[in-house]
């Protein structure tokens, strides 16, 4: 599998593209496309999303067996949110981020919103759910080493990533809702939904109480005996 | 000609997203008519008389979404009654019947291209955009059912050792985790051989071909020729303002013009080729089975 050559530009792309160019094209998206053309967005985001996943493989020959892994965590993810009870796509993300790096975290984040919607039913709120998980696990990845350590943290983080999924969620509501950006809105939007996002953040934090030493010491696995 | 479900997705997509688009940047009432019609039409040839529900819930909507204009915006000359002290205008009745029949007719459009664009057609068309995107795509595409049919094998042997039990909700969860968990453990390992006998087959080792089962053949390029010349029919009648309409602060109809005339036999012609492509291929059956 081809990386992408040039150290500068892999750097570039891994600053650029989830601080600058997935945000815009997200918001972009809704605020002057016809909200009945989300479908573009969202692809447009997912090949950001593997644009990115490509500029964070340094050597060559690992690339298509994480990219493999990458599909069986983002299917596991729609799986997961199809059996009853239990809603692990955050927690998966994070820890699939945590042991692979923040790019793939990324990834396995945005895509499996968009492939879990066409399930659920796809709409124009699935950019922002791509953008949302796909950071989350992004932060992970970044973050990976403190959270590899300290379990508190981790289940801190997984309480804090809740929030977060509430707050890009909510910057929808209000364009939605609004058609344009308004700070007391998104206040109060965030106030209303407040009970959906603490149930959130708990729910995450169960999750990965559970998951996390398994499915992590099973990465760890897989990583150390192929070579991730 | 085909019928879009049996012809090339890209041609599908162009001709519903072309029929669909111009009827979104325009609120002539005319083209707004037919267009509406044109979606019903091929909903209802697609899908027969069922789907009672969601017809009720459209004119509900539709019915919604034009009244509550002339209750809000008070523009307008014509005044019909008035009501709390406020006047009800003619025109913003009318602005709102056009902006209800934009709405009610994309919904329409793209409740039919959502039936038509299955995950296959998609990845046809976004595979040609991004590889990459699309093999991941379909990788996981795959491995949800696979995914599936595993976890019910692992749930089924765990059953039968009495490992799971299902009693309250804790026991319940505790048991789904423990098969979620064997499945990641199998998941991963199956994960890594497909990557192997990928890399033995030779990815990544040249330039990609695709594989897809649809062509481009004689009939979609007749449809997707006809598409284009009736949306560039309609687009230069569009340009040129012989379709603008103007609502407020007074009705004027745009006149009767020969250029006014032909955008409206294009996107007529437009709007019910979904149909016609659908009806052709009907007849075309029963020739071809009554000769038999």
């Amino acid at each position: 599998m081809r990386g992408i050559e040039s150290p500068r530009l892999r750097r570039w792309l891994r600053v650029l593209l989830p601080a600058v160019v997935m945000p815009a094209v997200v918001l972009g998206g809704a605020l002057v496309l016809d909200e009945r053309r989300h479908l573009f967005v969202s692809v447009a985001v997912a090949a950001c999303a593997v644009l990115l996943f490509l500029a964070g493989i340094e050597r060559r020959r690992i690339g298509s067996r994480r990219m493999v892994i990458a599909a069986v965590m983002i299917a596991l993810c729609v799986v997961g949110r199809l059996i009853p009870f239990f809603k692990p796509v955050t927690a998966l993300t994070v820890i699939t981020a945590i042991y692979l790096g923040g790019e793939t975290g990324f990834l396995v984040g945005a895509m499996s919103a968009l492939l879990s919607n066409f399930y659920f039913g796809q709409g124009p709120w699935t950019p922002f759910q791509m953008l949302a998980w796909g950071l989350i696990g992004l932060f992970a990845g970044l973050l990976a080493r403190p959270l590899k350590k300290s379990r508190a943290f981790l289940l801190c983080y997984g309480l804090l990533s809740g929030l977060l999924f509430s707050l890009v969620m909510d910057v929808w509501t209000v364009l939605w809702y609004n058609g344009r950006f308004d700070p007391a809105l998104w206040l109060a939007a965030m106030g209303t939904a407040l009970p959906h996002t603490v149930l959130y953040a708990v729910s995450n934090f169960a999750f990965l109480w559970l998951l996390a030493r398994p499915i992590g010491e099973k990465l760890e696995r897989v990583r150390i005996k192929y070579g991730l | 000609m085909y019928s879009l479900s049996e012809c090339n997705p890209a041609v599908a997509a162009v001709c519903l997203l072309s029929a669909a688009g111009i009827a979104m940047f325009c609120m002539n009432p005319v083209i707004l008519a037919l267009s509406l019609a044109g979606a019903v039409c091929f909903f209802l040839v697609r899908n027969g008389a069922g789907g009672g529900k969601s017809h009720l819930f459209f004119c509900l909507l539709f019915a919604v979404l034009a009244l509550v204009n002339p209750l809000v915006s008070h523009n307008g000359v014509t005044v019909l009654f008035v009501l709390n002290h406020r006047p009800v205008t003619l025109e913003a009745l009318l602005y709102g019947m056009a902006a209800a029949a934009a709405v009610v007719s994309a919904l329409y459009w793209f409740r039919s291209f959502s039936q038509l664009m299955t995950g296959d057609r998609l990845l046809y068309l976004f595979g040609r955009l991004s590889p990459r995107l699309a093999l991941v795509l379909s990788m996981a595409f795959r491995f949800v059912p696979l995914f599936s049919r595993q976890a019910k094998k692992i749930r089924q042997a765990q059953r039968a050792l009495g490992r799971l039990r299902e009693g309250n909700i804790a026991e319940t969860f505790r048991g789904n985790v423990r098969v979620f968990s064997i499945l990641l453990t199998w998941a991963l390992e199956n994960g890594i051989v497909t990557a192997d006998s990928m890399a033995a087959r030779g990815y990544g080792v040249g330039r990609r071909t695709q594989f897809s089962v649809f062509r481009f053949r004689r009939g979609d390029a007749v449809l997707l020729a006809l598409t284009l010349l009736f949306f560039g029919g309609a687009c230069v009648s569009l340009a040129c303002g012989a379709l603008d309409m103007v609502y407020y602060p007074a009705l004027v109809f745009p006149e009767c013009t020969p250029l006014a005339l032909a955008g409206y036999l294009c996107y007529g012609l437009l709007a019910f080729l979904p149909s016609l492509a659908q009806g052709w291929e009907v007849l075309r059956w029963s020739c071809l089975r009554s000769r038999i």
